[in-house]
């Protein structure tokens, strides 16, 4: 019951066996009263969409829907020990993340055949990826471009680290192999178990991941074509995206995917919108660069999970089209601004200065929280929120247009995750070790997700390489949506080992390193 | 004047007591604690629907 950074021991609020905690923080007046006010107001966001029957009728069709019972908990999470700035900032992003999901499943749930059943909505409903650069839709600004495997498995997993545990255990009764990468295995798992929604006049699936994503989406679009009568446009980004020769034939898949929605909506590409959006684009890329420069100080202010999470949303699956994702990069920056100039620290003490690399563990995204307090290892920047900082064209002339085509193609193969993961040793290995360099970091935690093929291989060479730089390289073995291979305890067991016996050090909040969190959402 | 100020006490005391109840409910993690009880019914209703399930 502390007003002060680190008095607490968060560790107490947990309780074995049990989906939630004792109770909320108590952050002195202020703190308390802000956050208090920030719960209202996810109340009321849920409050209004639970009081459309729709939305009700839709929470009792699909499974994956129950885990949105958990958000006020998703927030507690991610805000833990947090004061000052840095809660706000936290709740800045979670907010609108929550607005936005909200209104994701509302617009979902209207078209939806089972459900509203909208049908002139949704002809206007043009389906992507969740793991899709939806920079091909900034020119769209009258069609609604929906994911159903957002809310169905992505968002799901971050609000509850069991929830893809059913669909998985579907994937594989059906014959699909269990040693893939669970995030496709768990979007099929939904298609197969029919329980995403049905809607659209078209959609567009990229292989934006890995082979393991394009073997998903293969399941998934068998259905949509074959059974619901959704056409399917197959956006194939060239994986080397940083050899200029790959750049033509990217520029000619984001031509076809536009002539695509063109033909299928009966709706014209429109330019104005399209460099409204690259502004923003713009906008949001030199705001990030701001942070990150920042990181590199003594006085890091948008890091760990308030830049992983919201980087993800506002890179990749906003792309410059939502206005207010403008006005929260401004308020960010405002409030990361004001935290510098007092000097200001998250957490009691910052012993460690660490990169966090790889394809972290999204059942347990509040793991940079955890390392900031249990062991006062500061998450400067993770391997998804490092992504392109080029400036796009953004005035609207001929030559530029022609520009805008590229700079969509660029996005697409840039892509959080697939930017670092494919496209060549250099973006994956060899900027690591400058980005350390950068930002004066000591250590790296390297996420290794046990079922992705596309890292797995490298282990070795990023362990010669640290030993020679002398940065010390900490695994973390995880399977990404699968808590029951390693579980949340399973991955701070791997970090509590080093940091005691390599190390030799002690945890700032010894009540953190082991949690009863088995069952918790 | 009288009528006014008891419609203004009574506001005021409405309002406290919301504020009150959801304070309450907020710092106790009361929300949480019912929404964890409903999920089971939740799951047990799902594996009760009929659905089209194939590759």
């Amino acid at each position: 019951m502390a007003k002060e950074i680190g008095k607490d021991r968060l560790g107490d609020f947990y309780k074995e066996g049990s989906k939630v905690r004792k109770r909320r923080e108590w952050r002195g007046v202020k703190d308390t009263l802000y956050d208090y006010s920030r719960w209202l107001k996810i109340m009321m966001t849920l409050g209004k969409f639970v009081v459309k029957p729709r939305n009700v009728k839709a929470m009792l069709r699909y499974r994956w829907m129950a885990n949105y019972l958990a958000v006020p908990m998703m927030v507690d999470r991610h805000t833990q020990g947090l004061r000052g700035e840095y809660l706000r900032m936290c709740h800045v992003e979670q907010d609108l993340i929550i607005d936005d999901v909200a209104k994701l499943l509302d617009n979902l749930f209207r078209g939806d055949r089972r459900i509203g059943n909208d049908t002139e909505f949704s002809k206007k409903v043009v389906l992507v990826d969740e793991n899709e650069m939806t920079a091909v839709m900034m020119g769209f600004p009258t069609l609604k471009c929906l994911s159903r495997e957002t809310p169905s498995t992505y968002v799901s997993v971050l609000l509850n680290q069991h929830a893809a545990e059913h669909y998985l255990d579907v994937a594989a009764e059906f014959g699909l192999a269990t040693d893939v990468c669970p995030m496709p295995a768990a979007e099929a798992g939904v298609s197969i178990d029919d329980d995403a929604p049905v809607l659209g006049a078209c959609a567009i699936q990229c292989n934006t991941t890995c082979d393991g994503s394009l073997l998903g989406n293969g399941v998934i679009s068998k259905r949509l074509e074959l059974e619901d009568g959704v056409p399917v446009f197959q956006l194939a980004a060239p994986l080397r995206h940083r050899e200029d020769d790959v750049q033509e034939y990217a520029a000619q898949e984001i031509r076809g995917a536009i002539a695509f929605v063109e033909k299928h909506t009966g709706v014209k590409w429109d330019w104005k919108a399209y460099f409204e959006c690259a502004k923003r684009v713009n906008y949001a890329t030199a705001c990030r660069q701001e942070w990150l420069d920042m990181n590199r100080t003594d006085y890091p202010q948008v890091f760990g999970s308030n830049l992983a999470l919201y980087t993800e949303t506002n890179y990749m699956a906003i792309c410059g089209r939502v206005e207010d994702f403008e006005k929260a990069d401004r308020k960010l920056t405002k409030l990361a601004n004001q935290a510098y100039e007092k000097r200001m620290r998250a957490a009691k003490e910052y012993r460690h200065r660490a990169i966090v690399w790889g394809v972290q563990s999204h059942f347990y995204m509040d793991f940079l929280v955890w390392l900031l307090n249990c062991w006062g290892i500061v998450p400067l920047t993770d391997m998804l929120s490092m992504v392109s900082t080029k400036r796009i064209a953004e005035e609207d002339t001929p030559e530029n247009r022609e520009q805008a085509i590229y700079d969509m193609a660029w996005l697409t193969e840039n892509m959080i995750m697939r930017n670092r993961t494919h496209g060549g040793y250099k973006v994956l290995l060899d900027e690591l070790w400058e980005f350390t360099e950068q930002f004066n970091a000591d250590m790296v935690i390297l996420w290794e997700h046990i079922n992705c093929k596309a890292l797995d291989g490298m282990h070795g060479m990023f362990e010669d390489r640290a030993r020679e730089l002398g940065i010390h390289l900490v695994w973390v073995d995880h399977d990404l949506f699968d808590p029951r291979i390693i579980s949340r305890q399973g991955v701070r067991d791997q970090i509590n080992l080093y940091m005691r016996t390599v190390m030799r050090e002690e945890p700032i909040d010894p009540s953190l390193e082991v949690l009863p969190d088995d069952e918790s959402w | 004047m009288k009528k006014t100020l008891k419609i203004f006490l009574k506001l005021l005391g409405v309002l406290l007591m919301l504020f009150t109840g959801t304070f309450l409910i907020y710092i106790f993690n009361l929300d949480m604690k019912l929404t964890a009880a409903v999920e089971p019914w939740l799951l047990k209703h799902y594996d009760r629907i009929d659905r089209d399930r194939h590759l």
